[in-house]
C-alpha cells in the first residue's frame, strides 16, 4: 500500500492520520505544532517536544508502506550517545528488524501520534539517563 | 544544546510517572501548549486523549 498514492493509503491518511494530527495541533503553541512535509513517497512529521526544560527537534517518517511498517523517529537535536539510540539518532522504539508478529507496533491500534508520544517518553528517559547514567525503564522482553 | 538538568524533585516525579506508566498503566499528561510534563492520571477524559501518553508498548 502506498500511503500517498494508493487508495487505501490515502484513505488511511485522510480518515485517521490527518484528523489526529489536527487534533494534536489544536490549541498548541505554534512552535510545538506538527508540520507536515512530503519527501518522495514518505510523509515527514516535523515537531518539537519539551518533556521538561529542554526542547528537542524531531522528525517522524511515515514511509510508503506505513502503517504496516512502523513510523521511524529520529531526534534532530544533537544528543549524547546513550542506550536505545540507533544510527542517525533514530530512536529504538518498535524493535527494529522484528517480524510483524513480534513487533510492538500495531497498525490496527496506533496512529502517528502514538509515535510522537513514544518519542516524548523516550526523551523523558533520556533526560533522566543524562543526569544519572541509568535508563529509568527496563528493556521490554 | 545547552542541557538544563532536572532538580531532585523533578527527577523523582518524572521517574515515578514513567514507572507508573510502564507498570501500572498510569497515563502521563503533556501540557497542551508546550508538551511539558504535567503529571499523571488514571482516568483520561475525552479532552486529554491526545495529550495523555498511555503505556505505549515500546522496546525500551
Amino acid at each position: 500500500m502506498g500511503l500517498l498514492d494508493a487508495e487505501a493509503g490515502k484513505r488511511r491518511l485522510l480518515s485517521v492520520e490527518i484528523p489526529v494530527i489536527e487534533r494534536y495541533n489544536d490549541g498548541r503553541d505554534p512552535d510545538f505544532k506538527i508540520q507536515l512535509a512530503r519527501l518522495g513517497s514518505t510523509l515527514v512529521l516535523r515537531y518539537r517536544l519539551k518533556p521538561t526544560h529542554n526542547i528537542y527537534q524531531l522528525e517522524t517518517r511515515l514511509v510508503a508502506s506505513y502503517p504496516t511498517v512502523p513510523p521511524e523517529t529520529r531526534v534532530v537535536t544533537p544528543l549524547k550517545c546513550c542506550p536505545h539510540l540507533l544510527e542517525g539518532q533514530t530512536l529504538c522504539l518498535w524493535r527494529q528488524g522484528s517480524t510483524r508478529q513480534t513487533s510492538r507496533w500495531d497498525p490496527a491500534k496506533f496512529t502517528c501520534i502514538f509515535a510522537v508520544q513514544a518519542a516524548w517518553r523516550w526523551l523523558a528517559c533520556y533526560e533522566i539517563w543524562h543526569d544519572t547514567g541509568e535508563w529509568p525503564l527496563p528493556d521490554a522482553k | 544544546m545547552d542541557f538544563r538538568p532536572l532538580n531532585d524533585t523533578e527527577r523523582r516525579q518524572l521517574i515515578g510517572a514513567l514507572r507508573g506508566n510502564a507498570e501500572s498503566n498510569l497515563a502521563i499528561l503533556m501540557d497542551r501548549r508546550t508538551t511539558t510534563f504535567a503529571g499523571t492520571t488514571e482516568e483520561i477524559t475525552d479532552d486529554e486523549v491526545i495529550t495523555a501518553i498511555r503505556s505505549v508498548p515500546c522496546h525500551y
